[in-house]
């Protein structure tokens, strides 16, 4: 990926191998974004993380995502959300709002742009797979698996639309604009024959296949194959982000997140990059509202208000933004505390309200701070080119183990 | 030779004209000084040069190419580099993810090693702090990293904003003779500045600005001597 051109540097510093130390497990990570100042404030977690080995590391994750994909079939007792709700539809749920997050993430965490109608892209998506797919449509169907891909192009399609017009506006201006597009869509929804308002699709379509009894695997009342279909894409998609991330274009978002006008005079043609994390963001949301739209079975207007909007964003800010890590959990968990707790579930958007004023008092970064080493990759290439700090130095950064040695190799054969 | 030149150019903010009708050059290899109070234009001035800010009238010309309608990205790849004003750091970035934003337009990476080396000769502190981030530096430091940052795209023209601001007087003695050294490399200079003491003394030409106007023009050294400028600009009358 991006370990890139030049030539392989004579790599003798110390220094420089704590520092490919800490990319290297970051990388091996792909999950652990807790750079230097996350660090510092969250304590003894990533510490112990950073500690490992890239191989514990990998173990570590690959028994984090079996637990996660076993997760509906434990059913544990404690976490699990029964009798209120069905803990399998719970955990697609909760893996729903986790690839929304991290679909919003892209926008606001990298790219800095607040946007407040990101429901929008996802009642797009979920009218696309609906409007494909419904037997009350009166448009062409196909299977539903087609329509994931044409949901997101057409999501995509959607966000450039907004974006080429709204993005040279900035900050509050944006985030208004943005609102504005989120009720236009859920109104469009309703005023447009076509769309069918408040009665909307029955019989949204699902992907094929059968138990032997002949009921479809994918049922709307079973959550175990949607859970386990929307947890993979959620990995795939964190994957690809990831990459995204550690890319000239991550470099290019951050930039124009920490100082725009900065960025311009560096050469970053921010419009371009604002428009891309717009387009990319709106696709992941919706891809999401396909996946709802086949699992629910049913779509109309009433599902796509400013509330769920706000809802998303208080995901993404409760997680870290600009953390994708981060926006799973936060996801997650905006989804899941109403479902378990039912008994307040009536209160949840007091109870996130709350939470978001205590998280931004306490830990303004959120649960998992974005990590701030993002340019890592850049600075990595950067001295491979210029094959720089040939000699030893003491920068108090006490010399890599045997570990860090390991990974810097690995940093350097990669 | 001519590297930058300004014909009757015109910035307004909305109705509000900001510059009248600005002409001047900047010959290749000189320091150019544009002194001025607050409000005068000189920030405007200096972003309309890099592109932040569109003119209403007038060219610019940059190496004999019409750069007027230029995207601000793509004149940084032309040579214009620009230290903004407020210093403008990546404050979440470290200092080696500073100066490798400012490599973002480059197209040839062979040379990156051999700027990344100038620019630690010019600024020793920067290496003693290359891993630190951007934001817990002094603001000397961070004037450091901006100018930097600049050079790290390998600039025919360098533009520093009022590179003296908020800055202890060695600080900015240090400053001005380091702006000396970029120049005698080969670089082109332009800088805006209320100090003119210092300005004045380190530029082959200065120009100075009054509500949105060039008043006076001249080498540094005339307009160090000039009565007006004196009793205006210096302190001294």
């Amino acid at each position: 990926m991006s370990m890139t051109d030049g030539p392989t540097p004579l790599r003798t510093a110390a220094a420089e191998q704590a520092a490919e130390e800490r990319e290297a497990s970051s990388k091996a990570a792909g999950k652990s974004d807790l750079g230097q100042r996350g660090r510092r404030k969250s304590g003894s977690f990533s510490d112990r993380w950073h500690a490992l080995s890239r191989q514990q590391q990998w173990a570590f994750l690959v028994v984090v995502v079996i637990l996660a994909y076993l997760l509906p079939l434990f059913n544990p007792p404690i976490i699990t959300t029964e009798p209120g709700n069905n803990f399998a539809l719970a955990c697609f749920d909760m893996a729903r709002f986790a690839l929304i997050a991290v679909g919003l993430n892209v926008v606001v965490g990298y790219a800095g742009l607040l946007d407040l109608g990101y429901v929008a892209f996802f009642a797009v998506g979920s009218y696309c797979a609906a409007m494909l797919t419904s037997p009350d449509s009166p448009f062409l169907h196909i299977p539903y698996l087609w329509t994931i891909p044409i949901a997101m192009a057409v999501t995509m399609f959607f966000g450039v639309v907004l974006g080429v017009p709204t993005l040279r506006l900035r900050g509050d201006y944006l985030a208004i604009v943005t609102l504005g597009f989120g009720e236009i869509v859920r109104i469009l929804a309703t005023i447009i024959p076509a769309m069918k308002g408040q009665v909307g699709f029955q019989n949204v379509g699902h992907p094929p296949g059968t138990e032997a009894g002949g009921t479809p695997i994918f049922s709307n009342s079973n959550g175990v194959p949607w859970y386990w279909l929307t947890l993979t894409i959620i990995i795939i998609v964190t994957l690809l982000v990831g990459n995204l991330e550690r890319s000239r274009v991550g470099r290019a978002w951050i930039a124009i997140r920490e100082d725009e006008d900065a960025a311009e005079i560096m050469g970053v043609p921010t419009f371009k990059y604002k428009v891309w994390a717009f387009a990319i963001g709106a696709a992941i949301g919706g891809l999401s509202g396909a996946l709802f739209a086949g699992q629910v079975g049913f779509v109309n207007n009433q599902k796509f208000d400013v509330t769920t909007s706000i809802l998303f964003l208080a995901a993404v800010v409760l997680g870290g933004a600009g953390n994708k890590v981060g926006a799973i959990l936060g996801g997650a968990l905006v989804s899941y505390i109403p479902l378990r707790f039912t008994a307040i579930a009536e209160y949840k958007y007091l109870i996130f309200g709350i939470a978001l004023v205590l998280i931004m008092i306490f830990r303004s970064q959120g649960l998992l701070p974005a990590r701030q080493r993002l340019l890592a990759y850049g600075r990595t290439a950067l001295n491979k080119i210029t094959s720089r700090d040939a000699e030893p130095k003491d920068t108090g950064i006490p010399p890599a183990g045997p570990e860090g040695r390991v990974a810097g190799q690995r940093g350097a054969e990669a | 030779m001519t590297l930058l030149e300004l014909k009757g150019v015109s910035v307004h903010y909305g109705r509000i004209q900001a510059l009248r009708d600005i002409s001047f050059t900047v010959d290749e290899g000189e320091v150019v000084a544009l002194i001025g109070a607050n409000g005068a234009g000189k920030t405007t001035t200096m972003r309309t040069i890099s592109g932040l800010l569109n003119c209403s009238e007038g060219s610019i010309t940059f190496g004999g190419q019409d750069i007027t309608k230029m995207k601000a990205h793509i004149r940084v790849v032309h040579g214009i580099s620009q230290a903004p004003e407020g210093r403008g750091i990546f404050p979440g970035m470290t200092v080696m993810e500073n100066l490798d934003m400012g490599t973002f337009g480059r197209k040839d990476r062979t040379g990156v090693g051999r700027d990344l080396d100038r620019v630690f000769d010019l600024f020793p502190r920067l290496k003693e702090r290359e891993k630190q981030y951007g934001g817990t530096m002094s603001g000397g430091e961070q004037q450091m990293l901006a100018i930097g940052r600049a050079l790290m795209s390998n600039p025919k023209l360098l533009l520093l904003d009022e590179p003296s601001m908020g800055l202890a007087p060695q600080f900015i003695r240090q400053i001005f003779r380091i702006i000396k050294e970029i120049n005698n490399q080969g670089t082109t200079v332009l800088v805006v500045e209320q100090n003119a003491n210092q300005a004045l003394a380190g530029a082959h030409r200065a120009f100075v600005l009054e509500t949105g106007e060039i008043t006076h023009s001249g080498t540094g050294k005339q307009l160090l001597e000039d009565p007006s400028i004196k009793e205006a600009y210096l302190g001294v009358g």
